[in-house]
């Protein structure tokens, strides 16, 4: 078990060196001259050599690299070129907790909704239940968010415009800023979550062991709660993994259409500015948040399933 | 066991009527079969058959290009079907012109896609070895990226320069090859483990022992039994390739004015949802209508071509 995890988490640390690799060679191959464009109307040659040292522009590009990379092991995420006074840690620590916050509401709440939609789908099989539940779901799962956010936002207009309560259409702070981008971040997933859960409950199902049960005369409540579900639940943990990733493709949109200064909207504005260390480090951050939901699913799934842990 | 016997157990097991059989039963399919293909011809001759049949006064107004300062933002009448935009440019036409850069977007990724995703796996699984380290290393390493985060990043790093040096269609072409970064590392993983699972097969072994090359394996054994595999998944990745480019082209990274894209529309029109909503809805809803279009053909296909769901059907 123990060999099983440690080889998940060797290959994690492949997995970043790549991404930092490719980030950086991506930026290295970046057109035009960010300390030319830093300086702007004022190119002063000694100015522009110190700048160019300042941040290491002049080494060789191995050697930038591993400077980085030294760098980024201590923590140290180097400075941005936009905002030359501010560390990169600075500009992306507000931001962190603000995209954090949405992702876990939108998680979460997706949890909520989908493995009980997902469960009740299974139980009404091919019934008219069934096939609208899923319906609803495919919907839910294939509408992408900059399509269901106008359509919120008009539903939100005519509240409003009726005299009935409504919500804030953008901005972050307040509870009720929460609700709208929570909702539409929650989506894809909900609908990707519940189209799991239904399959594995209905692999489950025509196991011999739920078949057993029914034959011993356990009550069908019972039947599902104690054989079924805690079977069924188990793949969901592969979820985290694609369910994170959809987060952070949808905050980009999200962050971006409601105003929300979280890391999506940080790295599309620091895109804009050719800011290339913030680029680098909003782009690694993300990259980390998946790997390692996807090694928390394979640390999961060695624990709870006794099949895989004797492997 | 009499002839008769043999032959009726070799025609229960071996399904004797063809692919689009099984494929006419999916309905939802089939609709989207007929809608992918209206919406193909609309977009190819939609364009110059609604300028062309314009009287000669309406042509130039409607070409979606040309400002008419009295129809900005102007709701749908007989000069403008839908209506026109914020610079008073005909939305019919633009919206034309918009699907159109969709499709021709999927149709370039997925050539890549099936080209470079399709062969590395075929390689990978058949060589296996280093050359599978090597080639599924990589797909890991691009895999590692979080959804479209590689493709924003190439093509906002790039995006000045391909415009420079080939305006509209270098930008065109760069957002799908930032796309195909995306989208050929799942093709290759896909088509390796079927690969991985056809090479122990007796059918490969018995070519094998016959003495022929690994090509002529590869080519007359591997291919025709993946390529329903690879057609499927080409399909399904439509639906995140139309997605992605009006993502990346909402976010100011993709296709640029004066082109068009659908999610190029939507941002321009989304600040003024209040007043003109339906300048929103056009190419909202038609994005959803070519999402789960795409969706269905490929659960269609998946339904009618993969051996296994059929044979549990």
């Amino acid at each position: 078990m123990w060999r099983n995890i440690s080889r998940r988490a060797l290959s994690l640390v492949f997995v970043l060196f790549s991404v930092t690799f490719l980030t950086f060679i991506v930026s290295y191959f970046a057109p035009g001259d960010p300390v030319r464009n830093m300086m702007g109307g004022r190119q002063d040659p000694v100015r522009y050599e110190f700048l160019r040292h300042l941040y290491g522009l002049d080494l060789p590009w191995y050697q930038q690299y591993l400077t980085y990379i030294g760098h980024l092991i201590r923590g140290n995420l180097g400075y941005s070129f936009k905002y030359p006074e501010r560390p990169v840690w600075d500009l992306i620590a507000t931001g962190v907790p603000v995209s954090i916050e949405l992702g876990l509401s939108a998680l979460t709440l997706s949890l909520l909704v989908g493995v009980p939609a997902g469960v009740l789908s299974a139980l009404w099989q091919n019934t008219w239940r069934d096939t609208s539940i899923m319906t609803v779901m495919l919907a839910l799962y294939s509408v992408p968010s900059f399509v269901m956010i106008p359509f919120l936002w008009v539903i939100d207009l005519t509240l409003y415009r009726a005299g009935l309560p409504s919500l804030p259409v953008a901005g972050w702070g307040s509870p009720q800023q929460v609700i709208l981008p929570v909702l539409v971040l929650a989506a894809a997933n909900v609908g990707f979550i519940a189209r799991l859960m239904r399959s594995s409950m209905l692999e489950v199902m025509r196991q011999d062991f739920v078949r057993a049960a029914r034959a011993k005369g356990l009550p069908e409540r019972l039947v599902i709660g104690r054989h079924v579900l805690r079977n069924a639940l188990l793949p969901l943990l592969t979820v985290l993994g694609p369910a994170t990733a959809f987060l952070v493709t949808g905050a980009f949109v999200v962050e971006n259409l409601f105003a929300i200064p979280g890391i999506g909207y940080l790295s599309v504005q620091s895109i804009g500015q050719r800011d290339y260390p913030v680029i680098q480090a909003t782009t690694i951050l993300l990259a980390l948040a998946v790997v390692s939901m996807n090694l928390i699913t394979d640390i999961g799934y060695t624990i709870a399933d006794p099949r895989v842990r004797t492997e | 066991m009499s002839m008769a016997e043999i032959s009726s157990i070799v025609e229960t097991t071996i399904p004797s009527r063809p692919w689009w059989v099984y494929f006419l039963r999916h309905r939802a399919a089939t609709v989207s079969v007929i809608f992918i293909v209206v919406i193909l011809i609309t977009a190819l001759l939609g364009p110059a058959l609604y300028v062309r049949l314009s009287s000669s006064d309406l042509q130039q107004i409607r070409n979606g290009i040309y400002q008419n300062y009295d129809a900005i933002n102007a709701p749908p009448s007989s000069d403008h079907w839908l209506g026109a935009d914020y610079l008073g440019r005909d939305t019919l036409t633009r919206l034309l012109l918009a699907i159109r850069v969709s499709l021709l977007v999927a149709l370039v990724v997925e050539t890549i896609n099936i080209v470079f995703g399709g062969v590395l796996g075929l390689i990978a699984g058949y060589f296996g070895g280093w050359v599978d380290m090597l080639i599924s290393r990589l797909a890991d390493m691009l895999f590692a990226f979080p959804g479209l985060l590689l493709a924003i990043l190439v093509s906002a790093v790039f995006g000045s320069t391909a415009r420079e040096l080939y305006g509209g269609t270098g930008r065109l072409l760069l957002v799908a090859s930032a796309l195909s970064l995306v989208s050929w590392p799942l093709m290759a993983r896909l088509i390796r483990s079927e690969t991985l699972s056809l090479k122990s097969r007796e059918f490969i072994i018995a070519s094998q022992g016959l003495g022929a090359s690994n090509v002529r394996v590869i080519l007359k054994h591997m291919l025709p039994n993946v390529a329903w595999l690879i057609a499927v998944a080409a399909t399904l990745d439509v639906v995140s390739v139309i997605v992605n480019e009006a993502t990346l082209s909402l976010l100011g990274l993709g296709i640029e004015e004066p082109g068009a894209s659908l999610g190029l529309m939507i941002f321009r029109a989304v600040g003024k949802l209040e007043s003109h909503p339906i300048q929103v809805f056009v190419p909202a809803l038609t994005i959803t209508a070519l999402v789960l279009a795409f969706s269905f053909l490929g659960d269609g296909l998946r339904d009618a071509l993969d051996p296994r769901s059929r044979q549990s059907s």
